[in-house]
């Protein structure tokens, strides 16, 4: 994660914080930019199952 | 993991440093008050080289260590009746730094006048002595409910660690490692030598939650056969911002002090208060005790629950390398707590008093912090099992607690 999912900003240098951790199957990071402010989750799936609306 | 710099950023604690600028905002723990007296001690905190002295008027000084003059440490030095004097050229500086005397100097020199040592405020609270390192104007020295309760006795143990203040700040904030470390690992080394098991902490986590709040982190957890309703969920403990673990249960609580000596060395701190159910006589002073780290072998002593800690806070490294780590969702209270120290860090940056700042008389009488009475579900168990595990084992008043308690050896 090199950039913050909110404003864009670079997460890579300065306050901002990025932090790798493991839930299950997925790869995820928490992200807190110190820019905008926005607190994330960001998860790197090893699989997404969704289901498409009827239309 | 977290990348390289993050981690620097975590862990330096030197003067200019994103750390180092959040951590000179508190005031820490420099000595127990044995240490300061009519000897000059020399002292080191947040990569700064400090000098210790109580001068003849009974004032307190902390100086940088190095002589304005020509750099000699101030520890060889002479209490006067008013300051501290250089042992070399004798130099004479007051508690504020302030150059009162240059012997060699003409007696119608000026140049004292434009001399400076580095200075520091000290205070005294509950048998230590607390420094402030940081821009004026400093904030008040938190009167947290250990250091001042009456009618309590009290303890205070120490060991110098040669590892981060940050690797023992995570320890507070990662539950799990009590049924591993403790249950686990210290049961098998009992095991080893046909030893019973270790009570207590063996019990398996249910459930934890983290939870940011005005004095840093507070800890909850659910062991097997609890409920909501007991206390370590409905009370749980803090871990107090930026460098304190509050601990203890059945009568005895402690705060765990992290202070940063530099980048790869922590001064600890167990400050014991035991409050008796009965009437107990008054402390003449608090004792002060050093708490062992090695075996005659040379190995780092790990029969007990702190031991263990110890051992496993500096076998992660000086500085532990988190860019080489794999954390799980156990160890979210760990993340949150990297978080905070981050925001907290970009607060000071932007000229902001960052949370544990106290600035309100009123709100400074008594910081009361919340923790469990009846710890790992049962207080007399805890305490029995804290005064045999914990560093209170290698305190000298420990026969007489065990006595005001009415435990058993």
């Amino acid at each position: 994660m090199t950039h913050c999912p909110g404003c864009g900003a670079r997460l890579d240098a300065g306050a901002a914080f990025v932090q790798e951790f493991w839930a299950g199957d997925d790869r995820r990071f928490l992200c807190w930019c110190s820019g905008c402010g926005l607190l994330c989750t960001v998860v790197i799936s090893a699989r997404l199952v969704s289901h498409e609306p009827e239309h | 993991m977290l990348s390289q710099e993050k981690n620097e950023r975590l862990t330096a604690v030197g003067p200019g440093t994103p750390m180092g600028n959040l951590l000179r905002r508190y005031w820490w723990p420099v000595a127990t008050h044995d240490m300061a007296g009519r000897v000059p001690v020399r002292r080191r905190l947040l990569g700064e080289d400090l000098v210790l002295f109580r001068d003849g008027s009974g004032q307190l000084g902390l100086l940088a260590e190095q002589c304005q003059h020509r750099r000699a440490s101030l520890t060889l030095g002479c209490t006067e009746r008013t300051g501290l004097r250089c042992g070399y050229h004798g130099w004479l500086f007051d508690a504020d730094g302030r150059c009162l005397e240059q012997p060699g100097e003409p007696a119608d020199s000026t140049f004292a006048s434009r001399i400076r040592a580095v200075s520091y405020p000290v205070a005294e609270l509950g048998g230590l002595i607390f420094a402030y390192l940081g821009p004026a104007p400093a904030p008040l020295l938190p009167r947290y409910d250990l250091f001042v309760w009456p009618d309590v006795w009290r303890d205070i143990a120490h060991a110098e660690l040669p590892c981060n203040f940050v690797q023992i700040m995570e320890n507070s904030v990662d539950p799990y490692h009590v049924e591993w470390l403790h249950g686990r690992y210290g049961s098998f080394l009992r095991e080893l030598a046909g030893e019973r098991a270790v009570p207590v902490v063996t019990k398996k986590h249910v459930k934890v939650a983290f939870e940011v709040f005005e004095h840093g982190i507070l800890k909850r957890r659910i062991l097997e056969g609890q409920t909501e309703q007991d206390e370590d969920w409905k009370t749980g403990h803090p871990l107090v911002f930026p460098g304190m673990l509050r601990v203890g249960g059945g009568g005895i609580a402690t705060f765990q002090i992290r202070v940063p000596v530099d980048d790869t060395h922590t001064w600890h701190v167990w400050y014991q208060t035991y409050r008796f159910e009965g009437p107990a006589p008054p402390q003449a002073a608090i004792p002060v005790y050093r708490v062992p780290l090695h075996d005659e072998q040379g190995e780092w002593l790990r029969d007990y629950v702190d031991g263990q800690d110890i051992c496993a806070w500096v076998t992660q490294g000086a500085i532990a390398d988190r860019s080489q780590e794999h954390l799980g969702r156990s160890d979210l209270g760990v993340i949150m707590l990297r978080k905070l120290y981050f925001e907290q860090m970009e607060l000071v940056a932007a000229g902001k008093d960052p949370i544990c700042t106290y600035r309100d008389p009123d709100r400074n009488v008594c910081v009361e912090l919340p923790m469990e009475r009846d710890k790992f579900g049962g207080a007399r168990a805890f305490r029995e099992m804290w005064l045999r595990e914990s560093s209170i084992r290698y305190s000298p008043i420990r026969d007489q607690v065990l006595g005001q308690f009415g435990d058993v050896a």
